[in-house]
């Protein structure tokens, strides 16, 4: 995997669209992360007001709450992160290197563990980062302090990284299949922000629909699994309804769709003629 | 001398088209080996499958008898129609990569760099190379392990004449540290002048192979000329061992039959007072020989 990481690596290591993009998408998680007091401050200043509740006061940036609510608002800009996947492996598909690397004397399944060495590369710099800016945040707006609360419930963290890894690897997948970049980010954007939440809308308010077995459906369609690891966080504040896990069924689901990418891109791979 | 390469009933159809069929071949180590054919004929599809780029309908290859594929391609320098390296990077940046492929330190990278001539250029980005620099960069990439085996797809692609003599010098210096090469190409001087043995290749199927040296000889056909030309043709034609005589180019061929020679046009012209300033003895050229082959073959 070293090895492998090490491909990639001289790849993007002088490659400044990478960086950039890479920059652009940490600035993204900074303020995602961190503006969330300014974002009450508006709500308050907009008159809202929940049951005679000041919105200020909410403690979003309470351990071990924080680590949910951050994960949880970040998970929404993944797609970028997808979008540095696609360019980097289609990049390969169209200066031909990736026949060239194969050419000089690599397999097949070792060009897509190195693309997988970058997206866990990815997914391990976003965790990192976010967990940094968290424990930022949260040493300065956190009611409580100390260790068993700060590091209570990471695994929300580890959530992040997973949703992560599986996303970038359906990012891989269909740049492998459409072989164009502009394309493939139209369609992962359309699919994954739209398409999919309408039609898992439509399936859970359907009047028609509603009693059938279609709804039923809805925690298994790939982006849904993916979005179910970090259960909205928000309820908690307004409901008290309070859930804090990462629900093992979205981690079995999730698990089924990155096998099921990984081996569908194997197989395209080892049967397609690099020309 | 061991098996470098063994080829057996190798083909590859593309839907409907089938463009390598049963190709078979054997090359030894230290063989310069050129594979001709015209635009089409599957040499590049054939090279593709033996670099498991392709692949192969049926048939199977073995490298270096029988080592696994991949570990193979590492021994081989190889670079397949267009250059291919990541434009936004250097010369050096992408030839580290190929080194790190293929598991050779950097240490190489300059020294390959200054056998092609690259050394001046090499912080600067591939994008910002003439066709020629790129060709002379994917000849070091190919290099760059010092491999005892190169494949060398139309190498001069693209290069001017003075690019053309270099990369030929290059083969020559490579083929002659005991690299066993193979050379595909249509530019049929070149094969002639680096190559031992070719086979020529159309639409897929092998119609000829060889040694280059056995096509290559003296034919006896003699090309003459003198001050007045049309007085030498008028001498001539009392000569007595010839096939057939004709004009070209303001010289004279002669085919002669078999127990004549040079020697004997010469005596005979100088007897009949006539001072040829023009006798050459024609040689077989690769070209003939392959348009020969083709043309046999249709």
């Amino acid at each position: 995997m070293i090895r492998a990481f090490k491909l990639e690596w001289l790849k993007i290591r002088n490659y400044k669209v990478f960086w950039i993009l890479l920059g652009m998408y940490l600035l993204a998680l900074v303020v995602i992360s961190s503006f969330g007091v300014f974002f009450l401050e508006w709500l308050k200043a907009k008159g809202a007001d929940f049951e005679g509740i000041d919105p200020t006061i909410l403690p979003i940036y309470d351990f071990p709450d924080i680590w949910q609510n951050t994960t949880y608002l970040a998970s929404f800009i993944k797609v970028l992160l997808g979008f540095i996947v696609i360019i980097s492996i289609n990049n390969d598909q169209s200066y031909l290197t990736m026949r060239q690397n194969v050419i000089d004397g690599i397999s097949k399944r070792e060009f897509l563990l190195s693309k997988l060495s970058l997206i866990l590369f990815l997914g391990f710099v976003s965790t990192t980062f976010l967990f940094a800016a968290g424990l930022i945040n949260g040493s300065i707006y956190s009611h409580v302090q100390g260790t068993t609360y700060i590091f209570d419930e990471l695994e929300f963290l580890a959530a992040y990284f997973y949703d992560i890894v599986v996303f970038c690897t359906l990012a891989f997948l269909l740049t492998i299949l459409i072989k164009k970049t502009g394309f493939v980010i139209i369609a992962l954007t359309l699919y994954s922000l739209m398409f999919e939440p309408i039609l898992g809308l439509f399936l859970e308010y359907q009047p028609q629909i509603q009693d059938t077995y279609w709804p039923k459906l809805l925690p298994y369609l790939p982006i849904k699994s993916l979005n179910n690891l970090i259960p909205v966080p928000f309820p908690r504040y307004f409901f008290q309804e309070i859930v804090d896990d990462v629900p093992m069924s979205a981690v079995a689901i999730s698990t089924g769709w990155l096998s099921f990418y990984l081996g569908s891109i194997y197989f395209l791979l080892s049967r397609r003629d690099l020309k | 001398m061991g098996l470098t390469l063994e080829v057996k009933d190798l083909s590859k159809n593309f839907g409907k088209i089938k463009a390598v069929q049963g190709l078979n071949l054997s090359i030894e180590s230290g063989q310069v080996y050129g594979l001709l054919g015209p635009n089409g004929s599957g040499k590049t599809t054939t090279l593709g499958m033996l670099l498991d780029v392709v692949a192969p309908t049926s048939g199977s290859y073995s490298w270096f008898g029988g080592k696994s594929n991949v570990e193979s391609r590492k021994q081989i320098g190889a670079i397949l129609e267009t250059p291919c390296f990541y434009p936004y990077l250097t010369a050096v940046q992408n030839l580290r990569i190929s080194a790190h492929i293929k598991e050779v330190s950097n240490d190489r990278i300059e020294a390959t760099l200054d056998q092609v001539g690259l050394l001046e250029r090499k912080n600067d980005k591939f994008k910002t190379y003439s066709l020629g620099m790129k060709q002379r960069l994917s000849i070091a990439a190919a290099l760059i392990a010092d491999p005892p085996v190169l494949i060398l797809d139309e190498p001069t692609n693209g290069l001017d004449p003075q690019g053309i003599a270099e990369i030929r010098r290059l083969i020559t210096d490579i083929a002659a540290q005991g690299k066993t090469i193979v050379l595909a190409s249509h530019l049929l001087d070149e094969v002639q002048k680096v190559c031992t043995d070719f086979c020529v290749l159309r639409n897929g199927v092998k119609l000829h192979e060889g040694p280059v040296q056995d096509i290559l000889g003296e034919t006896n056909t003699v090309e003459i000329a003198a001050e007045d030309n049309s007085k030498l043709s008028d001498t001539l034609k009392d000569f007595n061992g010839q096939k057939k005589r004709y004009e070209e180019n303001g010289s004279i061929f002669m085919e002669l039959e078999d127990s004549f020679s040079s020697t004997d046009v010469n005596a005979f012209c100088f007897e009949k007072g006539i001072t040829l300033h023009k006798l050459i003895t024609q040689t077989n050229s690769l070209e003939q020989e392959f348009l020969k082959i083709l043309k046999e073959n249709d």
